[in-house]
């Protein structure tokens, strides 16, 4: 019999119960829009999510800080703002600033006060690094600031992203910070007047601005916070090629003695993904049970129509059909199931995917991130699902695969059917 | 219709032949014996009729001729070929040679009168047109130009008895096994459909095996064989 024979065979036994094969699909529409939601949710968020550390985060940079490798480091290690200088000596790094961060607060010319992050940077070097995230959106970065200014995240200046200011370009504040290392603790304040507020970041970044910092000069943290220690220092970095970082962390590494974590941006992202890609992968196999329900659906169809068609199978096979033939006919029918339910699936799990992120940034729940404590979202990031050919070629051969493995047994007893007894059959 | 013309003057040879035929059922642990030792003769262009009461072994014997059932000893030849011998695939291309009609017409109850008589031919690998065209054919030659179209459950009886008709004459069969052919129609439409098979074989040559416990229709062939009791007991040529 010719392939396309067998086809509109199988094709016109599945038209002869319209309702048995559109629940049928329905079980195999449900689990490929599973699969397809989920993970054209959680790529769109690891794309979105890259894109945010890309923008926040150069490539081209490395992140030092405290703390050894494995058997713990020594506690008293501590990396000096001065330490920027030796690094700056090292082959492949164009510059290299140190980042002073403590919680503190900010307080209005209301009185009102809100928690923050307190930075202190070289706002020269941070703005070369950073050139693309440190801008002001409202008055202007100084690229040598007086002791007093500040600048802002947006976030800060405006906490609830409704227009309502907390503080903006021109006003005057005041920093607080509480010494906890001071017997008895004692609260340090002075007051700055807000330079520049940042356009906003969105999302989060390791070391680079975020809308929920405060940016001080680094000479000035130091004496307001009584330290020469940092918690940062980030080097930038001549290329963004692997060989150049991979060289120069192990050169910093070595020149602290191994007491200080030097950590890539491309590393972070590539941690982030594949802990995305382990979470694509869980949320894929429960999707996948789902389908295997429906796998066992199309099994069971499949013997209920085998023994609705037994007479029919003998008329066939009087007729000089083949078991192989007979087979064919019946992996057909499920492969017609599966694939339908696919195309279907796929079409609805988009769409599903799309709903639910429409909901989500409707309520404005977004998927951002909390930092530091802050009530407040740190700007949600813009989600967009993707569907990679991959998922969409992978769900459609998954589907196919499962609905004709399901299929195997009753097309096989089908096709072992004997004339004579099948014949018989009423 | 030349395609079907297949005797040759003078030359009979056997179409269908069993050798001390036998085949034992298991009816749940009881063994019956259905054949007890058939031997049969079929020659070439010959209108055959089994005839026998219920539970003669009529049946059986049928099954056994079109491939349908094997053995459990002696032994079958069709076209002088050995069908003990054949594996399933085999099996299924011989019946493609032979030509079923069943006392229940046996058509597929979703297809047209057309694609019904098509289905021989598509199991077969011929391609489409040729196949419409074929089918076209037969069912005007079985006076149904006029119903190809209709389903089964829009036919009468008669109707569905000369689409099976029809299809089991698609792949020029050696011979067409008809299983009590008018059991389930009306007399007029029975007495049509005799005439209709009378005439298969007298003008096309096509060689018959009808199975009935019907005397008068029995004794419209050529010639019969009087089963009883899993043995053909006795053996007459009819006057025609």
């Amino acid at each position: 019999m010719k392939p396309k024979d067998i086809f509109s065979y199988a094709y016109s036994a599945i038209k002869l119960r319209k309702l048995r094969a559109a629940l049928t699909t329905l079980g195999v529409v449900i689990g490929i829009a599973a699969i397809v939601a989920l993970l054209s949710i959680t790529q769109g968020l690891q794309i979105a999510i890259a894109s945010q550390l890309q923008k926040g985060f150069a490539t081209d940079t490395l992140i030092v800080s405290a703390g050894g490798g494995l058997g713990g480091a020594d506690a008293s290690f501590s990396l000096l703002v001065n330490d920027t200088r030796t690094i700056s000596q090292i082959e492949n790094v164009t510059a290299a600033l140190a980042i002073i961060q403590r919680v503190g607060y900010i307080k209005n010319a209301d009185g009102r006060t809100r928690r923050a992050t307190i930075v202190g940077v070289d706002f020269k070097a941070y703005k070369e690094v950073y050139g693309s995230t440190f801008t002001a959106e409202n008055g202007e970065v100084p690229l040598n600031p007086e002791n007093t200014a500040v600048v802002v995240g947006k976030r800060v200046s405006d906490p609830w992203g409704n227009g309502t200011l907390f503080c903006m370009a021109g006003d005057t504040v005041e920093i607080l910070w509480t010494n906890t290392t001071a017997r008895p603790l004692r609260n340090e304040t002075y007051t700055g007047n807000v330079v520049a507020v940042l356009q906003e970041v969105g999302g989060f970044s390791v070391g680079g601005p975020s809308d929920t910092s405060i940016y001080i000069p680094i000479t000035h943290a130091q004496s307001f916070f009584g330290t020469d220690k940092c918690e940062m220092i980030i080097v930038k970095l001549k290329s963004d090629d692997k060989t150049t970082i991979d060289s120069t962390a192990k050169a910093i590494r070595s020149l602290f003695g191994g007491q200080v974590v030097v950590t890539s941006a491309t590393a972070v992202l590539n941690i982030i993904s594949s802990v995305f890609s382990t979470i694509e992968l869980f949320l894929a196999g429960i999707a996948a049970i789902s389908l295997l329900v429906a796998g066992i659906g199309i099994m069971n169809i499949m013997i209920v129509s085998l023994m609705e068609r037994t007479r029919e199978i003998g008329i066939l096979k009087a007729l000089g059909m083949k078991n192989r033939t007979v087979l064919l006919i019946f992996l057909t029918e499920a492969a017609i199931i599966g694939l339908m339910g696919a195309l279907i699936g796929v079409g609805t799990g988009w769409a599903l995917a799309e709903l639910v992120v429409r909901i989500f940034s409707a309520n404005g729940v977004g998927f951002g991130v909390r930092q530091g404590g802050q009530a407040a979202i740190a700007g949600g990031i813009a989600i967009a699902p993707v569907l990679t050919p991959t998922v969409l070629l992978g769900a459609i051969a998954f589907s196919l695969l499962v609905s004709i493995v399901f299929a195997l047994y009753p097309a096989w007893r089908a096709s072992r059917l004997k004339p004579v007894e099948a014949l018989r059959y009423e | 219709m030349a395609l079907l013309n297949k005797v040759e003057a003078g030359h009979l040879m056997a179409v269908v032949e069993t050798i001390n035929l036998r085949k034992v059922y298991m009816l749940g642990k009881v063994p019956v014996e259905a054949l007890r030792g058939v031997n049969l003769k079929v020659e070439e262009g010959e209108f055959l009729s089994v005839l026998g009461p219920s539970g003669s072994g009529k049946s059986t014997l049928l099954n056994l001729i079109g491939a349908l059932d094997k053995p459990t000893d002696g032994k079958v030849f069709v076209d002088g070929v050995d069908v003990s011998t054949l594996n399933e695939n085999e099996l299924a291309s011989l019946r493609r040679k032979i030509g079923f009609v069943f006392q229940f017409f046996n058509l597929i109850p979703r297809f047209t009168a057309l694609e019904n008589v098509e289905m021989p031919m598509a199991i077969a690998g011929v391609g489409k047109e040729e196949r419409r065209k074929r089918a076209a054919e037969l069912l005007e030659t079985v006076g149904l130009a006029d119903r190809m179209n209709h389903k089964p459950t829009e036919l009468s009886g008669g109707e569905q008895q000369r689409v099976a008709i029809a299809r089991a004459l698609t792949n020029n069969p050696r011979f067409l096994l008809m299983d009590e052919p008018t059991g389930n129609i009306d007399s007029k439409n029975a007495y049509e459909i005799i005439q209709l098979v009378k005439r298969l074989n007298r003008e096309k040559g096509v060689t018959i095996i009808m199975v009935t416990h019907d005397q008068r229709l029995a004794s419209e062939a050529t010639r019969t064989v009087h089963m009883l009791d899993g043995l053909i007991v006795k053996e007459t040529v009819n006057k025609t």
